[in-house]
């Protein structure tokens, strides 16, 4: 087989492949080809896990309220037994199962539109019997002088709820809230807090318990359960977060999983029992993602994972496309660039910041940075260390560029951190060097073919239906191989070989 | 030929089908058609380390410029002046360098401290720090840890240095398979400040292969007769041991196995005809010197090597000089 034909194999079978899990997909499962209209819809996960200590397992977590009992699924390991219980309007998912060893993970989605989702707001009640616990000794003592100095200056129970948990929240707490707390943060741990400021509110003779939220924000990673404090002013229940109680919480950004006080995790048989949530916009309808993860696995892919492994992928998937705009502007149109897939890094760390704030962030890094290693130079020292102190001189410039934005009253610079600084280091470094052994114009030129490819790139990774087919079809990045497999067998001129070679003039004329 | 007439869009390009037409080659089509399929990665150490094919070329009876010592560790570089007591100029260079990068030359000494050719300073301590950048691998391919080559200082022939504007000017000969396929001078002016790389502001002056007589001259992509510097009229030149020059770029080719390749040589005043290094991935701007397409010259050498694979270095020296002259 010849090199031509072996290519022409790997392009047709790559390109077979893609397009027909594509096909199979979109036909036999009904999974939208196009990106569609904005969703309207939140993805929340809830990961359970826990340490079997004991054989037989039980585990309940409490459920959000939804309209349709569809919009929730739950599933364990093989050998769970998973149900949704209804406890009085209170549902709860109800896993058991025998002979449990070891770490234990247990999933549970639940989808939401967003006016279901934005459910923070207060809820009409007439039930308002506080319930007492009361506390005793110096404990109890000093409860009371915060509740009458509390109460002495606000008039109505939001201002009160506002006024405890300033008190507890103060940087220097008065010495009856440092007792407190140091009796509740014992007894409850993290919760101590949001405990006391409970315990507080009951007191001073309003009900009051403990909700859990979460944001309604897409991350890398999981979020930990928000605990909130929920208490009636007589005709309402309302919440408050309270690590910021002067604040209503917002709808669009909050979304309350559980009222009522109950517990959100109850696991008997295990230690160590957490719940983690991880929320996304889901582009695809429920049923086709349950589908497509009762497919195999090279069907399924990374939508056959669970929604926080997965949500690592949706920036992992971008890669391939910024590699391949590398790929085109450099072997078809043959722009220069300062190491071959530096713009590529570049272009992510753009898609987290905006576009002309990272650029000017970028121009300005490289611009000191290129001054201080000019004034480097001139010590003369080893290469090694050279580009190491350059590396402490563009984190110190960031932190220097993020305090004086911050000051300006620019906000959200702090995530520059995601700059790829080493990176960027080297890259004044070769600049440094090119600009001394071939001039500045070279150097000016391969940081600016640089700087257009990672814009190139950007672009191009943040087309909304590119992402959409990068995440949810990942066999296209297969299509998208055979065309780097193409492209590097492309022997025509590239563009910029056609302004070099203008005024080439044949000898033999 | 057809598009003899200029056409407006002259200006800004040339289309495809036009350097197709005469016979250009682009670096994907370098690297396609002649680089990979001929020059096998195992044999890129062989050049790439400048050691190595000195060695070579001793083995082969190349000449080369003597090599005064080489510095491998710090402990070498303490004493480098010891090392360098007894010459009065010569040259430094990354052992693992490419496209004349970290090449020190030296041509002086003045109050204890080095001159470059250009009559600047180059003070004791600028020349050990530079020997410890070429060391830490700044120049070197990859930035791998490198050591530092000091040799003889080539002192071109009085014919040479004229067409130069300080800095000697080398010799570069395009190889496929053994036969030499085009061959350029490059020579320095005042903007490329003594280096001899065109996109710098050198120049590159074609000569014909038969001969060893320039035939014409570009600077930054433009055809010119004179040197901007000097005013010199570069055309006519006659250079000097031509047929040794030629002999010893086919060596270049067989001490080293590779397909395609730059020999790139100086002419010195008495030793004559020098190999400097060989490049494995020689550049396109030898085609603007001479106003030939490469591809003119590589596929009736493709054509010829398919058909008499075997050929020895006189038969492919009477095709080239007869056969890819103009």
């Amino acid at each position: 087989m010849t090199a031509k034909s072996k290519l022409a194999t790997c392009v047709v079978l790559l390109i077979a492949l893609g397009v027909g899990l594509a096909t199979y997909k979109t036909r036999l499962l009904g999974v939208p080809f196009w990106k569609g209209e904005d969703v309207h819809e939140w993805q929340i996960e809830a990961k359970v896990s826990f340490f079997a200590s004991k054989p037989d397992v039980h585990a309940e977590l409490a459920l959000p309220n939804v309209a349709d009992p569809k919009q929730i699924g739950g599933s364990g390991p093989v050998g769970y037994q998973y149900f949704v219980e209804d406890r009085q309007g209170q549902s709860t998912a109800v896993w058991s199962a025998k002979d449990r060893k070891g770490p234990q993970s247990l999933y549970l989605w639940v989808r939401v539109d967003d006016d279901e989702a934005g459910n923070v707001g207060p809820v009409a009640s007439q039930e308002a019997e506080p319930d007492m616990e009361f506390l005793t000794g110096t404990s109890a003592v000093a409860a009371k002088a915060v509740i009458e100095r509390v109460t002495a200056k606000s008039s109505d129970p939001d201002a009160l709820v506002v006024a405890i948990f300033s008190e507890i929240n103060a940087p220097e707490p008065s010495q009856e809230i440092t007792l407190l707390k140091r009796r509740y943060d014992k007894e409850y741990r993290e919760s101590g807090s949001v405990m006391l400021g409970i315990q507080l509110i009951k007191m001073a003779g309003f009900p009051a318990r403990v909700a859990h939220a979460l944001w309604l924000r897409e991350v890398r990673g999981v979020q930990d359960p928000l605990l909130m404090v929920e208490y009636h002013d007589g005709y309402y229940w309302k919440i408050r977060d309270p690590a910021d109680p002067r604040k209503i919480p917002d709808p669009e950004l909050v979304h309350v999983w559980n009222r009522g006080g109950g517990p959100l995790l109850e696991v008997t048989g295990g230690d160590n029992s957490k719940v983690v949530f991880s929320v996304s916009r889901e582009r695809i309808p429920q049923s086709q993602l349950t589908d497509l993860q009762d497919s195999p696995l090279w069907v399924s892919t990374i939508l056959g994972l669970p929604q926080a492994e997965r949500a690592v992928f949706r920036y992992l998937v971008l890669i391939p496309l910024g590699a391949f705009v590398v790929v085109l502007l450099r072997n078809l149109v043959g722009l220069p660039t300062l190491g071959t897939f530096m713009p590529v890094l570049i272009a992510l760390a753009l898609l987290e910041i905006p576009l002309v704030r990272g650029l000017v962030m970028f121009s300005v890094l490289v611009a000191v940075g290129l001054w201080f290693r000019f004034l480097l130079s001139r010590l003369n020292l080893l290469v090694v260390p050279r580009v190491a102190a350059c590396v402490v001189i563009v984190t110190l410039l960031m932190i220097l560029m993020s305090v004086i934005s911050y000051r300006l009253g620019f906000s959200g610079v702090v995530q520059i951190t995601l700059f790829p600084m080493i990176i960027l280091a080297w890259t004044i470094e070769r600049m440094s060097i090119i600009w001394e052994e071939e001039g500045k114009h070279n150097a000016l030129v391969q940081v600016g073919g640089s700087l257009v490819v990672s814009v190139a790139a950007f672009l191009f990774m943040s087309i909304g239906q590119i992402q959409y087919w990068a995440f949810y079809f990942p066999e296209l990045l297969l299509v998208m191989l055979a065309g780097i497999l193409l492209m590097g067998r492309y022997t025509g001129y590239r563009l910029t070989e056609l302004v070099r070679f203008k005024n080439f003039e044949p000898a033999d004329k | 030929m057809s598009d003899t007439q200029h056409k407006w869009w002259h200006r800004w390009l040339r289309t495809p089908a036009e350097l197709r037409e005469m016979g250009v080659v682009g670096i994907n089509m370098r690297n396609a058609r002649y680089l990979l399929p001929n020059n096998p990665r195992s044999l890129y150490r062989l050049v790439d380390d400048k050691l190595q094919t000195k060695a070579l070329a001793e083995q082969h009876g190349l000449e080369i410029p003597q090599t005064y010592g080489v510095i491998r560790t710090p402990r070498h570089i303490a004493r480098i002046d010891e090392l360098l007591s007894g010459y009065e100029s010569f040259v430094i260079k990354p052992t693992r360098g490419s496209g004349g990068k970290g090449v020190l030359v030296i041509d002086g000494r003045k109050d204890g401290h080095y001159l470059k050719p250009s009559g600047a300073v180059v003070t004791r301590e600028e020349l050990r720090h530079h020997a410890t950048n070429i060391l830490a691998g700044l120049f070197s391919l990859g930035g791998n840890r490198d050591a530092a080559l000091v040799e003889y200082r080539v002192r071109p022939a009085e014919l040479m240095t004229r067409i130069s504007y300080q800095g000697a000017p080398d010799i570069r000969v395009v190889m496929l398979h053994g036969y030499p396929v085009m061959a350029m001078l490059r020579a320095a002016t005042r903007e490329s400040d003594g280096r001899a790389n065109l996109h710098q502001g050198a120049l590159g002056i074609g000569i014909d292969l038969k001969t060893g007589i320039t035939t014409r001259a570009v600077h930054h992509g433009r055809t010119v007769t004179r040197h901007p510097d000097t005013d010199l009229n570069l055309i006519g030149i006659q250079l000097p041991g031509w047929d040794r020059i030629m002999e010893m770029a086919v060596i270049c080719q067989e001490m080293t196995g590779l397909g395609y390749l730059g020999a790139d040589l100086m002419v010195d005043q008495q030793q004559g005809p020098m190999m400097i290094e060989v490049n494995a991935r020689p550049g396109l701007a030898i085609q603007m010197a001479n106003g030939v397409g490469l591809m003119k010259r590589l596929e009736p050498v493709l054509k010829r090597h398919a058909q008499y694979p075997n050929e020895g270095m006189k038969e492919k020296l009477a095709f080239s000089r007869t056969k890819l002259s103009k």
